[in-house]
C-alpha cells in the first residue's frame, strides 16, 4: 500500500520564497520519514510513502487479512494526519493500491481517503480530467497541452470518460502516451518509487535520567553516541574534521567544547579518547543531564604514500599523542615553536603541531640516502640554551667591563660563578619605548672559570637590564 | 666443573650444537641520521636509527650545536623530529639559524620535570613515525641525572628497536649507559674570540694540548677561522673534540674526530 501526503500550504506557496513554505516542505520531509524509510518527492508539495508491512505498527485484531491491511492503512493515514495536525502542517492523505491512484486521490480529496483495493476508478472517476498528472505518464508539457485539446474535442472531462473508452481506439489515435493516460485514470499504474534519501543530519543528542559528575560512566555515554555518528558518516561515505560537543549541565548551564581534527577521521575510538582528553584537561562545573555531538561531514583523507617520503607519524595517533602530551605538560608547552616578528629577545610563540602534506617540498636528492652517501652538509653554527627566566647573576665590575660573575637558577640547584677570563661587547639592544613594557639591554659574551671546577670554560651571554640596572645570564652556548 | 675448562672451549663444544651463537656479531646499522657534520658522519656514520644515541659533556662544550646540526639535516630531508626540553632552554633564533625547520618540529616544554619529560618521551616514542628525538637533559643537576633509573632507557630502545627513530640523549654526565648504541663525548677544544679584550693571559698549555692531538687524530681537515670582527654576537668554538664509542666495555680510543662549528 502506498500513502500520498499532499502539503496544501505548500502547494499555495510554490514559487514563493517564504520561509514559512521553506518550514512547511522540510516539515513534510520529515512527517513521511517518520512513517517510513520508503519515501517519493514526486512534487515540492507531493510525497508518496510505500507503507506496506506496517501491520504490527497499526494491526488491527480480529480482521482478516486484506480487511486488517485496509484497517492498518487507515490507521496509518490517520496517525500520519494526526502529526501533521501536531506540527501544523495542512496535508490530505490519501492511501491506494498503487503511488499514482494515491497521488490523484490526495490531490483531489481534502482529508484522509482510503482507497481499497479494485475500488481506485469508482473513487477517481469523478475527478476533472484537466487534474490528471502527465508527468506520471512521461508526457511533457507540450504534448499535454495537444492532448488536452483533444480530449477537449472528444468530449471527455473526468478520469471515468477516459478510462471507459476502448483501448484499441486510444492507443491507434494517441499511441502509447493515450494507452499510458487511461492507465492513470482507471487507477491501474504499477511502478517502483523514486526514492529519496532522509536528509543527513550528523548530530546525535541524549538526555540523562540521572546527572552524570564522573568521567567514567560519560565515556559510556560518549563511545555511545560516537558510534552512531560514525556509523552514519560511514553510511554516507564522509569523515569529519571537527566535533562539537555540547553539554548541558545540572545548573542549567550549557558548555561547548570544539576539537578540530588535522586530518578528517572517523574511527569512534580516536574520537572518544580525543572528546574524554578534552573533558578531563577542563572539566565541566557541574554534573551533565544531556550531552549532543555535532559532527562536521567532509571528505574522508586519501594518501599515498611515496618510495622516497620519510615516514611520520600516522595523524590519527599523533592527535591523540598531542592530547596527552597537552594533558602532562600543559597545552601551551605542545606545539610548534614560531618565532615572533620583533627584535624582543626570545619572542616567540607555540602553534598547534600540524603535518601538513602539502608542505612537502621537492628537494633535491629527497632520499633519505643521499646524504648518507656522503652529501656535505654546511657546517654547524653555535647554538645558544637560553634560560627562561634568565638566571639572575651578581657581576663585580672593572673599568665596566665585567670580571666576575656569580649566578644561580632559582629552580634548579646549577649555578655559574667564577672569574670571567674573556669577554665581548656589550651590545646595546632596546625596544617597544613607544608602550609600557619597555625592554632595553647591554649584552656581553663572556667566557667564565670557576677555579675550583675542572670543567673548563663555560661561555655564557650576560645582559645588564638598563631599566632596572640588574644583571642577568640569557644562555649558555653551547 | 672442571676449572681447567675454559670458557672458551665451554664455548666451542656448544657451537656443535647451537652453532655460532657465541659469536660477536658487529651491529650493523641498517639506517642512520646524518649528524650535518661530515667529520662526525666519517667516523661513526651518523646518528643510528632505532637505536638511542648519547651526546654528553660539560657546558659550552658543543653539544646542543651538534643536536642543531642534526635537527636541521632531518626537517631539510623531511623527517618530523620532536625535541623534549626538560628545562626549558631550546633556542629558537640559533636554532632557526642552524637551518631547524621549525614546521616539522614539535616542542615539549616539560618545566624542569624528569617525570614530565621522560613520559613524554615514552608517548612520543609510541606514537612512531619521528624521525628523531631529542632529550635535552642539558641543565638539570648531574646528580639527578645519574639517579635516573635504567628501566626508562631499557623501555625506551625496546620502543624504537626495528622503527627508523633515532633518539638522541643530551647529558651533563653518563646517564644512558648500556643502552645507548652510539656515545658521542663532547669537549670544548679552543674558543676564538675575535675582535674581543682578552682580561688573561691565553692558556699556553691548551693550544699545545689542541695541537698534539690534532697531530695524534688528524681525521679532519679543519678550514681555518678567518679573525673576522663580528658585529654582532661572536661565536666562540672554534673547534671542538668528539670522541666516539660503540663499544661495551666502553673504550674512548675507538674513534675521535674535530670539527668546526660555522661562524655566522
Amino acid at each position: 500500500m502506498f500513502a500520498c501526503i499532499f502539503g496544501r500550504n505548500v502547494c499555495r506557496s510554490e514559487g514563493r520564497a517564504s520561509a514559512d513554505a521553506e518550514n512547511q516542505r522540510s516539515g513534510l520531509g520529515d512527517l513521511a520519514f517518520t512513517f517510513s524509510p520508503l519515501v517519493e518527492q514526486t512534487t515540492d508539495a507531493t510525497l508518496v510513502l510505500d507503507i506496506s508491512g506496517q501491520d504490527l505498527l497499526f494491526q488491527s485484531t480480529g480482521c482478516a487479512i486484506s480487511t486488517g491491511e485496509i484497517q492498518s492503512a487507515r490507521k496509518v493515514a490517520n496517525a500520519i494526519a494526526r502529526r501533521a495536525k501536531d506540527l501544523n502542517i495542512k496535508i490530505n492523505v490519501a492511501v491506494a493500491s498503487n503511488p499514482d491512484t494515491a497521488i490523484h486521490a490526495a490531490r483531489a480529496f481534502k482529508g484522509v481517503t482510503v482507497i481499497e483495493c479494485g475500488e481506485e476508478l469508482s473513487t477517481i472517476e469523478s475527478l476533472s480530467i484537466k487534474t490528471i498528472d502527465y508527468s506520471l505518464a512521461s508526457i511533457d508539457d507540450k504534448r499535454a497541452e495537444e492532448l488536452q485539446e483533444t480530449f477537449a474535442l472528444w468530449g471527455i472531462r473526468t478520469f471515468g470518460e477516459l478510462a471507459r473508452l476502448p483501448l484499441p481506439g486510444v492507443a491507434e489515435r494517441l499511441g502509447q502516451e493515450g494507452v499510458r493516460l487511461q492507465k492513470l485514470a482507471q487507477g491501474r499504474t504499477n511502478r517502483q518509487l523514486n526514492l529519496v534519501r532522509p536528509p543527513i543530519g550528523f548530530e546525535q543528542l541524549l538526555e540523562l535520567e540521572h546527572p552524570i559528575d564522573e568521567l567514567e560512566p560519560l565515556s559510556f555515554i560518549l563511545s555511545r553516541l560516537l558510534n552512531q555518528l560514525c556509523a552514519n558518516l560511514h553510511e554516507y561515505a564522509f569523515a569529519t574534521n571537527e566535533l562539537k560537543l555540547n553539554l548541558k549541565l545540572q545548573d542549567k548551564s550549557e558548555q561547548q567544547r570544539v576539537i578540530t581534527l588535522p586530518v578528517p577521521m572517523r574511527n569512534p575510538k580516536m574520537l572518544l579518547r580525543l572528546l574524554l582528553f578534552e573533558i578531563e584537561r577542563e572539566p565541566p562545573q557541574a554534573a551533565i543531564v544531556a550531552v549532543a555531538i555535532v559532527a562536521e561531514p567532509v571528505k574522508p583523507r586519501a594518501s599515498q604514500t611515496g618510495l622516497f617520503i620519510p615516514l611520520s607519524p600516522e595523524p590519527e595517533r599523533l592527535e591523540i599523542t598531542l592530547a596527552r602530551l597537552a594533558k602532562l605538560v600543559g597545552a601551551d608547552n605542545v606545539g610548534s615553536p614560531e618565532i615572533l616578528d620583533t627584535h624582543r629577545p626570545d619572542a616567540f610563540r607555540v602553534k598547534k603541531f600540524r603535518l601538513d602534506q602539502k608542505t612537502h617540498r621537492n628537494v633535491k636528492n629527497n632520499s633519505r640516502f643521499a646524504l648518507n652517501a656522503g652529501e656535505a652538509p654546511a657546517l654547524p653554527v653555535m647554538g645558544l640554551r637560553i634560560f627562561r627566566p634568565p638566571w639572575r647573576a651578581d657581576v663585580r665590575l672593572r673599568h665596566g667591563t665585567p670580571t666576575r660573575i656569580n649566578a644561580r637558577c632559582e629552580q634548579t640547584s646549577c649555578s655559574i660563578h667564577g672569574e670571567i677570563v674573556c669577554v665581548a661587547g656589550p651590545w646595546r639592544a632596546a625596544g617597544d619605548w613607544w608602550c609600557k613594557d619597555v625592554w632595553a639591554r647591554d649584552e656581553w659574551d663572556v667566557a667564565v672559570i670557576d677555579p675550583k671546577s675542572f670543567e673548563g670554560e663555560v661561555l655564557c651571554r650576560i645582559f645588564r637590564d638598563l631599566t632596572t640596572e640588574q644583571w642577568f645570564v640569557a644562555g649558555i652556548y653551547d | 666443573m672442571n676449572s681447567a675448562i675454559t670458557k672458551q672451549e665451554i664455548e666451542s663444544a656448544l657451537a656443535v650444537r647451537f652453532g655460532d651463537v657465541f659469536e660477536r656479531h658487529g651491529q650493523r646499522w641498517v639506517e642512520t641520521l646524518t649528524t650535518g657534520v661530515s667529520e662526525i658522519d666519517d667516523v661513526v656514520g651518523g646518528f643510528p636509527r632505532g637505536a638511542i644515541t648519547e651526546i654528553r659533556g660539560a657546558a659550552s662544550s658543543g653539544r646542543t650545536s651538534l643536536l642543531f646540526s642534526g635537527l636541521a639535516a632531518a626537517t631539510t630531508q623531511e623527517e618530523i623530529c620532536a625535541v623534549i626540553d626538560c628545562s626549558d632552554t631550546f633556542d629558537l633564533s640559533s636554532a632557526a639559524k642552524a637551518g631547524v625547520d621549525f614546521e616539522r618540529l614539535l616542542w615539549v616544554r616539560c618545566g624542569h620535570s624528569l617525570e614530565r619529560a621522560f613520559k613524554a618521551v615514552d608517548l612520543i616514542l609510541h606514537a612512531g613515525g619521528f624521525g628523531c628525538v631529542a632529550l635535552s637533559l642539558c641543565d638539570v643537576p648531574a646528580k639527578a641525572v645519574r639517579r635516573i633509573i635504567s628501566s626508562w632507557w631499557f623501555r625506551f630502545r625496546r620502543a624504537i628497536e626495528n622503527t627508523s627513530t633515532s633518539l638522541i640523549v643530551l647529558t651533563p654526565v653518563s646517564a644512558v649507559r648500556s643502552c645507548a648504541s652510539l656515545a658521542l663525548e663532547m669537549k670544548n677544544e679552543r674558543t676564538l674570540w675575535p675582535g674581543t679584550m682578552s682580561l688573561v693571559s691565553s692558556n699556553d698549555s691548551g693550544d699545545k694540548n689542541a695541537i698534539e692531538a690534532e697531530r695524534r687524530l688528524s681525521l679532519v681537515a679543519t678550514p681555518a677561522a678567518k679573525p673576522h670582527v663580528y658585529p654582532a654576537h661572536t661565536h666562540f668554538l672554534r673547534s671542538m673534540q668528539i670522541r666516539a664509542n660503540r663499544q661495551r666495555p666502553i673504550d674512548w680510543s675507538a674513534g675521535a674526530m674535530r670539527f668546526n662549528p660555522q661562524l655566522h
